[in-house]
C-alpha cells in the first residue's frame, strides 16, 4: 500500500472512523505524569468543540482512546489536550514531540451547556485530572467573566506534586476573581494548605443555592460524596453538572463500553445534569 | 395466495442458482455440530431444525472486521475499508431474522455504521422454519414467527416447501431459479397445523407476557438472583459470542513487521469479560460477575428496549445452550417474574 497525503480525503467514503491529521505544536510538562499538548489540525479547519466534549485520539499502531479537550472553544485550528501516561496509547503519546503527527476525530458527546449557567454563581469541584476538561469550561467563562456571579473552585489532589496548571490557577484566582482552594488527600511535608478530601472544603462555604450551578469533574469515587455535600448546600439536581468517565472504543454509540443502563455516555454525555441521571442506577 | 409450493428437490436448484450471484452461507454440520457455514455446493446445506451454535450475525457483523488501513510515518495516511459482497444467508430461523432486524436499528442509529449497513444492503435473507429444542423460548418473547425482514421464507411442510416472498428481490429470485406453483388449500392448512403443533413443543417458557419484562427487570435490580448466578458464572463471555443481538466490539490496531503499515479493526467484545467497563485509571464500573450478568440480561430485556424498542432477547436459547455452568436465561427470567409477583 502506498498512500499519499492527498489520498486521505479522496478515498473518504464517510467511514466514521476516518480521522483528521493533527500536528503537535508544543509539548509542556504539567506534572511528572501529565503533559499538555498543543495541537493544530492539518486541514486548517476548527475542531469546533464545546467545553466538556472529547475527541478520539490515535497514533497509528497504538490504537485509539477518548481524550477530553482542555482548551476553550476556538475559531482557529488549534486546541489543547492534557494527558496522563496511563496506557499503551498515552505512553506512546508522551514519546511524541513537536512536529509529530497524530490522528483525531470528533468532537464527540455533549459538553457543558454554557448558556444555561450564564448569570449564575459557579462552584467548580475538581478531583485530580478532572481539572483537565474543567479547564476548558473555566477558560470559557473567564473570557466573559462579567456574565457570571461569584466563582469558587475547589480542587482536590492526592499530593501537592499532582496539582495541574499551577500558574494558571494563580492567574484564574487573581485576574479571574475565582476563590480557589486546593486540598491534598493526605498530609505532605511540603504542603502548608488544607488537607482532606475535596468535600471537606465545602461545609464553611456560603452560597446562594437559588443561583448557584455546581460543576463536578473527578475520579469515579468522588461523585457520590460530592453530590451528598451539594445536597447539604441545597443545590438542586438540575443545577449540578457532572462529567462522567467511561471506557469508550468508538465514540459513536455502538461499541457498548460506555453504556450506563439504557444510555451511551459518548452520545448523551459525558456531561450530564444530575437530575437527568439520578434514576440511572449505575451512573454514580 | 401468498404461498408458492416448491418441491423438496427445488431447494438444491435454488441454491445452485443463488451460487451464481451470491456467496451463500447456511446451516451445515461441522464435527457433528450445527454451524452457520459457507455453502459451495447445494449438497453442503443441511436445513436444520435446531438453532446453529453461532448465529448468522457473523456474516453481517464479522467477528473481526477491518475498518481502516493506514501507513505511519511523518504523514500518517489512512484509507477506509468497507468490505461487502453480495451474499445470501440461507435457512435463517425466525429468531435470527428478528435479531437482524434489531441489529439494523442499532447500526443505523446515530452515526450510521457504514461497514454494517453496506454489508446488510448486499445481503439477501432466506428464512426457514424450525423445531424448538429444550432451550428455545421464542414463543415467550413473540419471535416464533416473522412477518418481515426476509427476502424469501421456506416453510417445510413435509411434502415440500411453502415459499413466502418478503421482498420483490426475493420474488424475482424465486421466479428466476425455481419452478413453483400456487400452494393449494390443503398445503396451507398443513402449514397452520405445523405452526400450531410447534406451539405445543416448547419445553422452556417465559411465565409472563413479554411486554411486562422490561418492568420486571427494572424492578429486579436488587434481586439476590444476580449475586447467586454471578457466583457460578466463569465470566467467559461465551453467551456474548453466541448471542444474535450482542454487538459490542473493541477497536484495535495491528501493525505489520515493517512498522510502516497496518490496519485498524474491530473485534467482538463481551460485557461479561472482566475489563469491559474498566477505565485507564483502573476503576471497573462492573467489577463483579453478578453485576456484569445483570447488565447483560438487562440489555436484552430493558436497556436496549428503552433505547431501540423491541426486546433484545429473541429467545434462541443460545446463551443457555452454551453456558458452561448452565445459567439459563429463561429460567433466570422466570425466577425474576416469580419474585416480582411476590412483591407487594
Amino acid at each position: 500500500m502506498n498512500l499519499s497525503k492527498s489520498q486521505t480525503n479522496v478515498l473518504d467514503i464517510s467511514s466514521p472512523y476516518i480521522s483528521r491529521l493533527a500536528r503537535i505544536e508544543r509539548v509542556a510538562r504539567v506534572t511528572e505524569k501529565e503533559r499538555l499538548f498543543n495541537l493544530s489540525i492539518e486541514d486548517g479547519k476548527t475542531l469546533g468543540h464545546l467545553p466538556g466534549q472529547f475527541i478520539m485520539l490515535s497514533i497509528p499502531g497504538f490504537g485509539e482512546a477518548p481524550i477530553s479537550i482542555s482548551s476553550p472553544p476556538d475559531k482557529g485550528n488549534r486546541f489543547e489536550i492534557c494527558v496522563r501516561a496511563a496506557g499503551n496509547l498515552t505512553n506512546a503519546l508522551h514519546n511524541l514531540t513537536k512536529g509529530d503527527r497524530l490522528w483525531i476525530r470528533g468532537p464527540y458527546g455533549k459538553g457543558f451547556p454554557v448558556q444555561d449557567i450564564v448569570g449564575k454563581d459557579l462552584l467548580f469541584i475538581a478531583g485530580g485530572i478532572g481539572l483537565v476538561p474543567m479547564r476548558s469550561l473555566i477558560k470559557t467563562v473567564l473570557h466573559e467573566r462579567s456574565s457570571y456571579g461569584r466563582m469558587n473552585l475547589f480542587y482536590g489532589v492526592k499530593s501537592p506534586d499532582e496539582i495541574l496548571f499551577k500558574d494558571e490557577l494563580l492567574q484564574w484566582g487573581k485576574a479571574g476573581n475565582i476563590n480557589i482552594q486546593i486540598t491534598t488527600d493526605k498530609p505532605h511535608p511540603e504542603w502548608k494548605g488544607h488537607t482532606g478530601v475535596v468535600t471537606t472544603l465545602l461545609p464553611p462555604l456560603k452560597i446562594d443555592e437559588t443561583k448557584t450551578a455546581a460543576i463536578v469533574v473527578g475520579p469515579p469515587v468522588m461523585y457520590k460524596y460530592v453530590i451528598l455535600s451539594l445536597g447539604d448546600k441545597r443545590i438542586a439536581g438540575h443545577d449540578i453538572y457532572l462529567s462522567l468517565e467511561r471506557r469508550m472504543k468508538c465514540g459513536l454509540g455502538k461499541c457498548g463500553h460506555c453504556q450506563i443502563n439504557s444510555i451511551y455516555v459518548c452520545q448523551e454525555g459525558p456531561v450530564f445534569r444530575l437530575s437527568d441521571i439520578r434514576y440511572l442506577r449505575e451512573a454514580i | 395466495m401468498k404461498y408458492r409450493f416448491l418441491l423438496k428437490k427445488g431447494i438444491a436448484v435454488l441454491i445452485a442458482g443463488l451460487l451464481k450471484e451470491f456467496k451463500v452461507y447456511g446451516p451445515v454440520k461441522k464435527d457433528g455440530f450445527p454451524m452457520y457455514g459457507n455453502i459451495t455446493a447445494p449438497g453442503d446445506l443441511n436445513l436444520l431444525h435446531s438453532p446453529t451454535h453461532i448465529s448468522p450475525k457473523q456474516h453481517l457483523f464479522p467477528q473481526r472486521e477491518t475498518l481502516l488501513r493506514f501507513s505511519s510515518g511523518e504523514y500518517p495516511a489512512v484509507e477506509p475499508v468497507v468490505e461487502a459482497e453480495e451474499q445470501a444467508l440461507f435457512g435463517v430461523h425466525p429468531c435470527d431474522i428478528h435479531a437482524i432486524k434489531l441489529l439494523d436499528r442499532v447500526f443505523a442509529y446515530g452515526t450510521a455504521d457504514v461497514n454494517y449497513l453496506k454489508r446488510r444492503e448486499k445481503t439477501i435473507i432466506i428464512g426457514s422454519n424450525c423445531i424448538p429444542d429444550k432451550y428455545c423460548f421464542c414463543k415467550g418473547v413473540n419471535t416464533m414467527t416473522v412477518e418481515s425482514g426476509f427476502d424469501l421464507f421456506l416453510h417445510n411442510i413435509g411434502t415440500g416447501f411453502l415459499v413466502e416472498s418478503g421482498t420483490q428481490k426475493g420474488k424475482k429470485l424465486l421466479l428466476k431459479y425455481t419452478k413453483t406453483r400456487k400452494a393449494n388449500k390443503g398445503e396451507v392448512k398443513k402449514l397452520s397445523q405445523i405452526q400450531n403443533q410447534k406451539k405445543e413443543m416448547f419445553v422452556a417458557s417465559i411465565n409472563a407476557d413479554a411486554s411486562t419484562l422490561p418492568l420486571i427487570y427494572s424492578g429486579s435490580y436488587n434481586s439476590p438472583v444476580w449475586e447467586r448466578i454471578g457466583s457460578i458464572c466463569y465470566g467467559c463471555g461465551s453467551c456474548n459470542l453466541v448471542c444474535p443481538t450482542c454487538y459490542c466490539f473493541d477497536v484495535r490496531d495491528d501493525i505489520k513487521l515493517n512498522l510502516k503499515e497496518g490496519e485498524r479493526y474491530r473485534v467482538w467484545d463481551g460485557c461479561m469479560l472482566e475489563d469491559f467497563a474498566k477505565v485507564a485509571g483502573g476503576h471497573n464500573f462492573r467489577k463483579t460477575r453478578g453485576e456484569r450478568l445483570r447488565h447483560r440480561f438487562n440489555r436484552k430485556f430493558q436497556y436496549q428496549v428503552d433505547k431501540f424498542g423491541g426486546l433484545f432477547c429473541v429467545g434462541c436459547g443460545r446463551c443457555s445452550r452454551t453456558c458452561l455452568v448452565n445459567i439459563n436465561i429463561a429460567e433466570v427470567t422466570n425466577e425474576l417474574i416469580e419474585e416480582s409477583n411476590k412483591r407487594p
